[in-house]
């Protein structure tokens, strides 16, 4: 077998969750040699990432007892595959029981956190708070800052804010993460309702310098944020200033524009604040900060007695908004068809399963504009990754309920094909005496034996010199060559002769005829031997074949219902996974219908306001 | 109105919570502004336990479907290659300096019975170390004989293809043979070394 990678290194090589260093490590490491062609058969599939039928070997070649050679490795491979497939509760059963002493301190360090950081994305706060538990010692800079923020994050989400707060209140870190710590810690804060503390934070990470774009865009937040709690509280000039420190291109920047252009109308300058309000009309529509501006500047415009422009400004607003909300209407119902979630897979070859699918494109269409934020966020994308295994499962059971009528098939063959042979097998036996043969063999040896005992030359005589012999014999008995006649006498001397020669050519070849009828008795018995095993395992297929059929039988009739039932409950977990995605898809157009329908209220009443104020004044000019 | 629109807005700033690089934060002093984030924590809760529960559920499928598929295999593989006259082939690689199979052809008993042809990242899979079952046949006891040829390109593109015969004596029992793809006899030239288990 070729020299494979060590243990280590197929555990490095499980993908995204360890670091190019991790990989050359790894790879220099002494190499192993591959053993058991079935664990060889399981990388084959492994190295070209197709975790599933990679699995499926493994798991077949371990029942078999087929990977003795590699148990420990093969099973650190298969916690890994099941990482990559998905599959996150049995790989860390695995790892629990093996990373321990099986692999190098900062590789399994990496692996519990990348386990802790699949768990807080997909809920599972007791278990990746667990994971990070079994960190042991350090990890390098970048993962040590992560898995503090990690920890910290799942200390949030858990209400357990206090702790967070400390545990990130003395970060000394230099890089980025600093930044973000002082982040969770404002949002620690408020949430356990130091919201003035909050506000000091806010306006230090407004005022830092940034030196990365993730940065640029954290600052961005924290100003906003700032600027508006400012706002609300009725300080607009001092909110001014942090919302005009947000970028003016970027996913902040409207709503930076919004909040600038309220803060001088706060302070009665209505004049100005048109100028970031007019800046956000040729924006995005379904920016809810421009959804706004639509209202802010007839608003500004009345309050700067331009109250006919107002009104037209009004409904324009009005008639932009009601289109809007009946094109979220029609994409709820989109939703609600289920439509929309089958074209996240169209084209998907649907060829794999876990971690490493991701969306490369969004489908087209007006659900996906409304939805863009939403789609972007890891509840989302984790919960479409299992929409997506779900069916993948579905596609693989209905594959094999084909297969199941083709074994049924295919065994009703075997059976056929045993059935016929048996009757033709059964016949030739009867026919064929075994037992009698081996009592002939016996018998033939004790003869071979006697011959060679008494040295029994003519007994190994071809047939002419036997015949010879016994004519020779024969003649010599006649009386009349007993006759005291030099006539006889010749004769006999001939005879003497003859026997001479014949008895001295049979006792010269006597050895060799023996060994020669020795062997051939020895080919004899050891093809009687054959035959006797031949036989035994006839007997024993005759016995057990019955029983394999009915063993096989009855495993490919369990086959069925065994599919079926669990091809229902991938279907109802398919279902509810939808339902899933569709609720908080659902709910997210909801928010944004209902704001359109609270400003389309604020906009009617407004006109209305103009209106009445128009009558009124038209009223009083007339009297 | 003033003050409505704003609370529209900075209600959508607060809902927004979680992680650092994806969230607002809050702003200032009053107990509505607490409790906003609380109750947005609080949905973030229900919904993070709804999908967990979910995902409880797909991972018991995937385990389930995993047994079968790996019941399934073997069941298939005993149906289709009893292990009496079981004889599986399997090619490897262990070839050090740069070459590329391209392909690989089997002849049993003087009737071709595989001719593959790998792919990039078949190919790839070999030559880091895996092993690629080629073939599975069911003989009967007895003397039989296999051709293998490989066809593939070494440094400079340079055009390779080299066979291997073997006879062998099929017993009762499955049989294995490895068709190995080394370099390590003749340096540089790769050639096939055929090993066989029981």
């Amino acid at each position: 077998m070729p020299p494979g990678r060590s243990i280590l290194s197929k555990l490095a090589l499980l993908g995204l969750f360890l670091a190019p260093l991790a990989f050359a490590a790894e790879d220099a490491r002494e190499p192993v040699v591959i053993k058991d062609p079935q664990y060889g058969e399981v990388l084959y599939y492994f190295y070209q990432e197709d975790y599933f039928p990679a699995i499926v070997r493994l798991l077949a070649a371990r029942q078999q007892g087929q990977l003795d050679d590699h148990a420990e490795e093969a099973e650190l491979l298969l916690g890994g595959m099941y990482l990559s497939y998905g599959h996150h509760l049995e790989a860390a059963a695995i790892f629990e029981n093996l990373l321990a002493g099986n692999v190098a301190p900062e590789l399994r360090n990496r692996t519990w956190f990348f386990l802790a950081k699949i768990w807080y994305q997909r809920g599972y706060l007791d278990k990746a708070r667990e994971a990070l538990g079994f960190i042991d010692g350090d990890l390098p800079q970048n993962l040590r800052s992560e898995a503090s923020m990690l920890d910290a994050q799942i200390r949030i989400a858990a209400g357990d804010y206090d702790s967070a707060i400390a545990r990130l209140s003395d970060w000394d870190d230099p890089t980025e993460w600093a930044s973000y710590a002082r982040f969770n810690v404002g949002v620690a804060l408020v949430r356990s309702g130091r919201v003035s503390e909050a506000v000091a934070l806010l306006d230090e990470i407004g005022r830092m310098e940034p030196f990365s774009e993730e940065l640029a865009a954290l600052r961005d937040k924290a100003n906003l944020a700032l600027g508006y709690a400012l706002l609300q509280d009725g300080q607009p000039y001092a909110a001014k200033e942090p919302l005009q420190r947000v970028r003016l291109e970027g996913p902040f920047s409207n709503k930076a524009l919004l909040g600038v252009g309220w803060a001088d109308a706060e302070m009665n300058n209505y004049s100005r604040a048109l100028v970031p309000w007019m800046e956000l009309r040729g924006r995005d529509l379904l920016d809810p900060a421009v959804q706004e501006s639509m209202l802010a500047i007839p608003y500004a415009m009345s309050q700067l007695d331009s109250i006919s422009q107002a009104a037209d400004h009004y409904l324009n607003a009005i008639e932009a908004f009601y289109e809007e909300a009946n094109r979220i209407d029609q994409a709820i119902e989109r939703i609600e068809s289920g439509d929309f979630f089958e074209r996240f897979f169209e084209g998907d070859r649907l060829d794999s399963t876990g971690w490493y699918w991701s969306l490369e494109d969004l489908p087209r269409g007006p659900e996906t504009n409304y939805l863009y934020h939403l789609l972007a966020t890891n509840k989302f994308q984790e919960g479409l990754k299992n929409y997506r295994d779900l069916r993948y499962l579905l596609r693989n059971l209905d594959t094999w309920r084909d297969n199941v009528d083709v074994y049924d098939t295919m065994l009703d063959t075997q059976k056929q094909k045993y059935a016929r042979s048996l009757a033709y097998v059964e016949k030739s036996l009867l026919r064929t005496d075994l037992e009698d043969l081996v009592r002939q063999k016996l018998v033939l040896d004790a003869v071979l034996n006697n011959i060679q005992q008494s040295r029994d030359w003519l007994a190994l005589s071809t047939q002419s010199e036997f015949d010879l012999w016994t004519e020779i014999t024969k003649i010599e008995s006649n009386p009349a060559l007993q006759a005291d006649l030099d006539e006889a006498r010749e004769v006999r001397d001939k005879i003497d002769l003859l026997k001479g020669v014949l008895q001295w050519n049979l006792e010269r070849d006597f050895n060799e005829r023996l060994t020669g009828v020795a062997y051939e008795l020895q080919d004899t018995g050891a093809a009687l031997i054959e035959a006797q095993r031949a036989r035994r395992k006839i007997d024993d297929a005759m016995r057990t074949e019955p029983a394999r059929y009915a063993a096989l039988s009855k495993r490919v009739d369990g086959l069925s219902p065994r599919i079926d039932g669990i091809a229902m409950r991938v279907d109802e977990a398919l279902g509810r996974q939808r339902a899933f995605l569709q609720e908080i898809a659902i709910d997210e157009l909801q928010v944004q219908k209902e704001r359109l329908d609270v400003y389309m209220i604020q906009a009617r009443f407004a006109l209305a306001a103009i209106y009445d104020i128009a009558a009124t004044s038209e009223e009083e000019a007339s009297e | 109105m003033t003050k409505t629109f704003i609370t529209i807005i900075a209600a959508t700033l607060l809902a927004l919570g979680g992680f650092a690089v994806a969230q607002d934060a809050a702003p200032i002093e009053s107990d509505a502004v607490t409790e906003a984030a609380r109750e947005a924590a609080a949905e973030e809760a229900r919904s993070r336990e709804a999908f967990r529960s979910l995902d409880e559920d797909v991972q018991t499928l995937k385990k389930e479907v995993l047994d079968l598929n790996r019941d399934l295999f073997l069941l298939e593989e005993e149906l289709l290659f009893p292990a009496n006259s079981q004889v599986a082939f399997f090619v490897s690689m262990d070839v050090g300096e740069y070459f590329e199979i391209d392909s690989v052809q089997l002849k049993i008993d003087g009737k071709e019975v595989a001719n593959y042809l790998y792919t990039a990242r078949e190919a790839d899979a070999l030559a880091r170390g895996g092993v690629h079952r080629l073939h599975m046949a069911n003989l009967k006891t007895g003397e039989h004989e296999f051709v293998a040829i490989f066809t593939g390109k070494g440094p400079h593109t340079r055009d390779y293809r080299r066979g291997a015969t073997t006879v062998f004596d099929k017993g009762i029992g499955a049989k294995y043979f490895e068709l190995e793809i080394t370099d390590r006899v003749k340096k540089q030239q790769p050639e096939f070394i055929v090993k066989e288990w029981e």
